[in-house]
């Protein structure tokens, strides 16, 4: 093993075992002091960004992806699960934004969460996220990318709960996981479908060998996933339930790195997808909805973090829209400043009313206007129909609910009436409550 | 090891808590001290047992020691409450019944003990369940697998297992009851209704030890599939069928089920019903899939029925899900062993259970492409049930009206913990499970892929053979 690859695995397992650490302190019985919790975080993600060095030099002097062969984490018969790590010209930036971004929030958290209740908690769940992101840029299998794009979910929607005191981040951290639970039947059964037809779901060598008809099946179920995590239509309602978790999180996972997750597995995916016009064609219209239903919702938003959270959306959409053209490197240097931009902006978010003062007085007057709104050229009828059509978010959870939620519950109360045959009423049973479904009206930051 | 050292410390494993209930059952003082001793032998007995066979053969020691080790861990985690002589008891008799039952290589013994793990659950002050369904349950099934066994008995063949290898005995007949035994042990559609009844109105852990017996798993693998490898090969995908319908119903029921114990009850025979739908998807992914998950199951539910007693005894026994309870803020610790079993059930990275569900969703896949995906919808659907309770019992505003709450006791905490690194480690070095499994699966696969021997077209054609063994 020499220096590069020495430096990915370091990268990539280093914070997933602070987290190993800190986790079995806690559960000992001991209770690191925020101090402690917070540079050793921060010494850790400073030490990632330097072993990003001798990666980013091996790829960009040899133009070869640094890869780390473990062999087969498990294996059955002739289904393999390769342990497979690959840095490659796709993989290093999300890496490397991955590294610097997480080290970035973590010194921003140690200050902005401090004496709060959960601070622990938050940092154990930032690298725990830190780590997950690492094994899904980093991995040289869908396999392997689906372990970390689970932990990257789960770490989301804990996160999205942080403020546990209160319902409503609780209700929206479980809607969060079901669509996202959702969406990631789309990963596995595009996985299965990989090894099914080629027998390996292994990418560090090419992509697998797949028909055209083969290919457009995978990269459909893969666009479900990608669609759901990058909450794209007609997923995107989980998006304003999620700026419920601390400011800092919804910077990083909303407004960095987990959006953009989706992204990045369409771009793995890239070369099956130009293979497949159909998938091609559905993942611009998707991004282009995506762009429009964002920039229009996002102008009836009423908080910051939320009004972020959209205009992010449709920067991921155009990012998707590309993607489906086929403009990788656009996709990804868009990626790159849009991930940097948002985070910076999610992060001054709740000093905006500061900055504004302080920009007030600073130029003395009153700021200039910004200027005429698209939605200004539009007939007055129409103007009030889309403000109304955005205030209840183009009605896209209405429609999952009467479509998916609302049948799924009626079916459970109807087992539940069966289950209860043959018994008498007292012995019967009590319980029935639909998961909670509210308008997502009142939502705000954290 | 010669076979005489193994048949030792066979009969050690299970002799040992059969003596140990009685001593329990007899002193009434120091039960759970008498419960871990005892269960510790067993523990010893079985992984001296484990070591002395070939890795390649050896699932029935390997499940020994996990059972072993559960009951070990239930009576360490088992409440001062509940922790009585007639409870130690009962738990070390149904210890050593199921590891009859596993050991077995007789049907009559399998009988015995498939019906003695039962006892305790028709002993009016030991379960004390809400409904006449459990014990409607477990009797049918116990009558369904000795009628089994008496027409293998009538149609001439002995009571070897091994000797009844592949002889199909008793034809369809047999084969129909058996899986009525297990259908009714294992909790599959339409007789799942019991599993829920029980852990709800019974004493939690040792219901929920019952349950991790998996004798209806036991039963595919032991008897139904070597025996019958013919009727298996061309009625598997009916009982798979079965068996990932289950998996979906109860999935789909949980998400409305508001009693916490019920809840996990319909999550645990979700995953369960998974195990059933590897086993019989004859591929060999599948098939190790299975095996792993059963160790899954086993002890990521007896983690979350283990919280949820721990919850029970400190809040009050009216917990429910149709509101947020607000625990984590009294019981953090607890918090975080709930959420880990339940996400480790369910297929968390990082867990065994991302292993083992890989596995099942390829084999079921594979076998079954459009039933099979079904299994993956019932997994996700599991996993937010599992995320509603963990909310509901654990997040919310602080619950007040009550003195401070002890969180885990360090007697609970190491046990839990260890549960957690058992899942945990097995999810990050999952080959050392994984590979042991594989070679049974192998086997498995191939006495269900193997074409239709003559002797078995004689039975087909013919009914039940007459032929001596």
């Amino acid at each position: 093993m020499d220096l590069s690859q020495a430096a990915l695995v370091f990268l990539v397992l280093a914070p997933g075992v602070i987290f190993g650490i800190l986790a079995l302190v806690w559960l000992a019985g001991g209770d690191a002091p925020e101090r402690v919790i917070s540079r050793i975080t921060g010494g850790t993600f400073s030490a990632s960004v330097l072993a990003l060095v001798p990666i980013v030099w091996r790829v960009v002097s040899t133009g070869a992806p640094v890869t780390v062969t473990f062999g087969n984490w498990f294996a059955v018969g002739s289904y393999h699960f390769p342990l497979v790590l690959m840095a490659d010209r796709l993989a290093l930036p999300f890496l490397g934004m991955t590294v610097v971004l997480s080290g970035l929030i973590g010194q921003f958290s140690a200050t902005y969460l401090h004496r709060e209740r959960g601070f622990l908690r938050f940092f154990l769940l930032l690298d725990l996220f830190a780590c997950g992101s690492l094994v899904t840029f980093s991995a040289g299998s869908f396999d392997l990318l689906v372990g970390g794009w689970e932990i990257v979910g789960i770490t989301s929607v804990l996160l999205i709960a942080f403020f546990q005191q209160r319902p409503a981040p609780v209700e929206n951290a479980l809607r969060v996981f079901a669509v996202y639970r959702a969406c990631d039947i789309g990963l596995l059964v595009g996985v299965f479908a990989m090894h099914h037809w080629a027998g390996t779901a292994s990418f560090a060598g090419g992509l697998p060998n797949l028909t055209r008809n083969q290919a457009s099946t995978v990269c459909l179920l893969l666009l479900l996933a990608a669609a759901g995590k990058a909450a794209q239509v007609p997923f995107s309602g989980w998006l304003p339930r999620a700026m419920e978790g601390p400011t800092p999180s919804s910077a990083i996972f909303y407004g960095a790195i987990s959006i953009h997750a989706g992204a990045y597995l369409l771009l793995r995916v890239q070369p099956l997808l130009a293979r497949s016009t159909l998938a091609s064609v559905l993942v611009i219209a998707i991004g282009v909805a995506t762009a429009v239903y964002g920039t229009i919702t996002g102008r009836a938003s009423a908080d910051a973090k939320t009004s972020l959270a959209y205009a992010s959306l449709t920067q991921v959409g155009v990012v998707f829209v590309e993607i489906g053209i086929g403009w990788r490197s656009i996709a990804v240097a868009h990626i790159l400043g849009h991930a940097t931009v948002r985070t910076l902006q999610f992060l001054r978010a709740p000093s905006m009313l500061h900055d504004y003062h302080q920009m007030h007085s600073a130029i003395g007057g009153e700021l200039s206007p910004t200027g005429r709104f698209l939605e200004g050229l539009f007939p007055e009828q129409v103007q009030l129909w889309l403000y109304r059509w955005a205030l209840d978010r183009g009605h896209l959870d209405t429609i999952l609910d009467s479509l998916a939620v609302y049948p799924l519950m009626r079916l459970s109360r109807l087992f539940a009436k069966l289950d209860g045959l043959g018994l008498s009423r007292t012995a019967s049973f009590p319980g029935e409550a639909a998961i909670p479904v509210r308008s997502p009206a009142g939502q705000g930051g954290g | 090891m010669t076979p005489q050292p193994v048949l030792v410390l066979t009969i050690a494993a299970i002799a040992i808590p059969w003596f140990g209930a009685i001593l329990a059952a007899i002193g009434q003082r120091r039960a759970r001290a008498i419960g871990c001793v005892v269960s510790l032998g067993s523990v010893l007995a079985s992984a001296l047992l484990l070591r002395a066979v070939p890795p390649a053969e050896s699932l029935v020691q390997a499940l020994m020691l996990l059972f072993s080790c559960l009951t070990l861990g239930a009576t360490l985690v088992l409440p001062r409450r509940d922790c009585d002589s007639r409870m130690i008891a009962g738990i070390l008799f149904v210890l050593g019944s199921t590891l009859l039952g596993y050991s077995a290589g007789n049907l009559l013994v399998l009988l015995l003990a498939w019906i003695l793990s039962t006892v305790p659950f028709f002993a009016a002050r030991w379960f004390r369940a809400r409904t006449w369904r459990p014990r409607m349950g477990l009797l049918i099934s116990s009558i369904a697998l000795a009628l089994a066994i008496a027409l293998i008995a009538i149609s001439g063949h002995g009571m070897s297992i091994d000797r009844l290898i592949s002889r199909s005995p008793g034809g369809m007949a047999v084969f129909s009851l058996l899986v009525v035994a297990v259908i009714f042990r294992k909790g599959i559609c339409p007789a799942h209704a019991w599993v829920a009844d029980a852990i709800e109105g019974g004493p939690a852990i040792p219901t929920a030890l019952l349950l991790n017996g998996h004798f209806g798993a036991l039963l595919v693998a032991k008897l139904i599939v070597p025996l019958f490898p013919y009727t298996a090969h061309n009625l598997f995908p009916v009982l798979s069928y079965l068996a990932i319908a289950t998996a979906l119903y109860v999935a789909v029921r949980a998400l409305t089920e508001n009693s916490p114990r019920r809840l996990l009850a319909f999550i645990a025979l979700s995953q369960s019903a998974c195990i059933l739908a590897g086993l019989e998807s004859g591929t060999a992914e599948g098939i190790t899939g299975a095996l792993v998950h059963w160790y899954v199951v086993t002890v990521s539910t007896m983690g979350l029925i283990g919280v949820l007693r721990l919850l029970e005894v400190r809040f009050g026994e009216n917990l429910t899900a149709s509101k947020y309870l607000g625990l984590a803020e009294h019981a953090p610790r607890l918090a975080v062993f709930f959420i880990v079993f339940g996400l480790a059930l369910v297929g968390l990275p990082g867990t065994l259970s991302f292993c083992s569900q890989d596995l099942l969703i390829h084999g079921t896949l594979a076998s079954h492409p459009q039933t099979g995906l079904l299994l993956p919808i019932a997994t996700a659907m599991n996993a937010i049930s599992v995320f509603r309770l963990f909310a509901r019992l654990f997040l919310g505003r602080r619950r007040t009206g009550f003195t401070v709450m002890a969180d885990a006791l360090p007697r609970e905490r190491w046990i839990l913990t260890a549960g957690v690194l058992f899942v945990v480690l097995g999810g990050l070095f999952p080959n050392a499970i994984v590979a042991r499994r594989s070679a049974e699966a192998d086997r498995v696969e191939q006495v269900i892929h193997t074409p239709m021997r003559p002797a078995e077209v004689f039975d087909r054609r013919l009914g039940p053979s007459r032929r001596p063994l």
